[in-house]
């Protein structure tokens, strides 16, 4: 391969930097797609029968302006937000019983499954984990009043956060109307291999049955070792 | 008539109109300290919504650049925010459940359009995209109705909301436009030439291997699996495992997507989701989320690879 074919990764090579040194995305991007495009020795714009790069641009923006079509969708939920819609879904949420830390963590990763099944945008660590999750999973695991050790308050933390992410990341996937899956439709579609949303959620679903497996898995590992910590506490010399 | 009525342009031409006054309302609020380049910003996006099937590519091409040239000189800001959970709280007591009403309006507007679609044997695809549009503006009445506010009020709270999203909403539109440009200049030929040098062409199972490492390792290094899907889709999946093996597109890309969402839960890169978690909810350790999440991620990863495997063979 001749060795001008490798200028077309320095496309590649600026998000990669970009990215990391968290330079602004939408710049990234754009100065990758512009310098990719000259060195490949396309023209900047149409000219004899070869398409220009920022024609190019346009069109691939245009075309996938179903990506962003959720902003029709804010007025409503942004009134819905001023007039307590986070407040009433926290009234659901104290509403789970759950005797644990770790069967908590494993009911919110269901909710947040849920949630993103129904294509909302509900949850996260700042409106939901920290102010509700985090201390009713801390409330599960006191005893007779006892507050848990710092140790095993620090697994908590870790777990309420992971769980979150956990039932965001997989279960967005369920709704044909999320960011990731219409990424997916509109790249491959550009690749001239279209694909149809339900096709997508469908292949979803095994993913989402593992992810809630795994996450049930490591939860019910946490508890053990929150069951753990607290004998020890209680009865230092026995391990003795 | 009917017809044009429940195309997406329409829809896309809805949005639009959303966006320009969003643009104006921005203009208006003087607590923004870059109002009137923050309006031009959610103008000009809502200019390519509107007339971008109408508009040559080479200008909404100028648009696009106009639009990253603001956000790239930090001139698109947000007003400040009125949330008043004192007088949310009050609301929530008096609404009680009615106050899902306006949300679930839209799933609900989307799957009865998918089914829609479908029964009549229409495309299901294009059914869900219109049903989030016009599920949007269904839900825009129903919430008006259940909060009895004003439509002043509606698009404030609208534009508040789109503000605090910012710019990055853009970003999967970018990317994709990225995709088309990698295709044309043929990047995805470079890297599956390089990838075959290294890699027998007609062991699937390694190129799956491949696949599934490169998504990963992209998204640690970026980030962001978004940004990294669309070069692995051009560079490997398409290339060397869809098209060589005629492997079911969709099944194969939503699987990639998600083998690079073990990268997103283990890297510091991806810092809203692991680093400010865990500062918001005072860990000790800043990387504890990212620690306890490894295990799942390697588990849910090496899932992937061999969910692919069996059903690509």
């Amino acid at each position: 391969m001749p060795l001008s074919e490798f200028f077309k990764l320095s496309g590649i090579a600026i998000v990669i930097v970009g990215l990391a040194f968290r330079l602004r995305p939408t710049l990234v991007v754009v100065a990758a797609a512009l310098v990719t495009g000259l060195a490949s020795g396309l023209p900047l714009f149409s000219a004899a029968g070869k398409t220009g790069i920022v024609d190019m641009l346009g069109k691939g923006f245009a075309d996938n302006r179903l990506m962003t079509l959720f902003i029709i969708t804010l007025p409503a939920i942004g009134l819905a937000e001023r007039y307590g819609l986070q407040q009433q879904s926290a009234v659901w949420i104290r509403r789970i019983h759950a005797a644990t830390a770790g069967r908590l963590s494993a009911l919110y990763q269901v909710f947040r499954v849920v949630v993103g099944a129904l294509g909302l945008r509900l949850g996260g660590h700042a409106s939901f984990v920290r102010p509700l999750i985090l201390p009713m999973a801390i409330g599960a695991t006191e005893t007779d009043g006892v507050k848990p050790a710092e140790e095993t308050i620090e697994k908590i933390k870790a777990a309420t956060a992971a769980s979150e992410n956990y039932g965001n990341f997989y279960g967005q996937n369920l709704a044909p109307v999320q960011a990731g899956i219409l990424l997916v439709y509109g790249v491959m579609m550009g690749l001239g291999y279209p694909v149809g949303l339900w096709d997508l959620v469908k292949y979803t679903v095994p993913v989402v049955a593992i992810s809630l497996v795994l996450g049930f898995i490591q939860f019910a590992l946490l508890d053990r070792g929150i069951r753990r910590d607290s004998k020890r506490a209680k009865c230092p010399k026995v391990t003795e | 008539m009917i017809d044009a009525l429940f195309s997406l342009e329409t829809i896309y031409v809805l949005t639009g109109i959303v966006l320009l006054i969003f643009s104006f309302l921005t203009f208006r609020d003087r607590t923004n300290p870059h109002r009137l380049s923050s309006a031009v910003f959610w103008m000009v996006l809502g200019c390519i919504f509107g007339l971008g099937a109408v508009i040559p590519n080479w200008l909404t091409g100028i648009l696009v650049l106009v639009l990253v040239v603001l956000d790239g000189a930090g001139r698109v800001e947000r007003g400040r925010s009125y949330a008043d959970l004192v007088i949310q709280g009050r609301h929530a007591l008096r609404l009680r459940n009615r106050i899902f009403a306006p949300v679930l309006t839209i799933p609900l507007v989307t799957f009865a359009f998918a089914i829609g679609y479908r029964v009549v044997g229409a495309d299901a695809s294009r059914g869900a995209l219109l049903g989030l549009g016009f599920g949007g503006i269904a839900a825009m009445l129903v919430a008006l109705k259940v909060t009895q506010a004003t439509t002043r009020e509606l698009m404030h709270a609208g534009n508040q909301l789109n503000e605090t999203m910012g710019t990055v909403n853009i970003l999967p539109q970018l990317l994709a436009a990225l995709g088309v440009i990698f295709t044309a200049a043929g990047v995805g030929n470079v890297i599956a030439n390089v990838i075959q040098q290294v890699l027998p062409a007609n062991n699937l199972f390694l190129l799956i291997l491949a696949n599934c490492i490169g998504m990963t390792l992209f998204t640690v290094v970026m980030g962001n699996s978004f940004a990294a899907f669309p070069v692995i889709a051009t560079g490997v999946l398409v290339p060397l495992i869809i098209r060589p093996f005629g492997v079911h597109p969709a099944m194969a890309a939503i699987i990639t997507l998600t083998a690079g969402s073990s990268g997103t839960l283990m890297t510091p890169m991806a810092a809203n989701f692991n680093i400010v978690p865990a500062a918001l909810l005072d860990l000790r350790d800043r990387y504890g989320v990212i620690k306890f999440q490894l295990p799942f991620a390697v588990a849910i990863w090496s899932f992937h690879v061999v969910l692919l495997w069996l059903l690509a063979r």
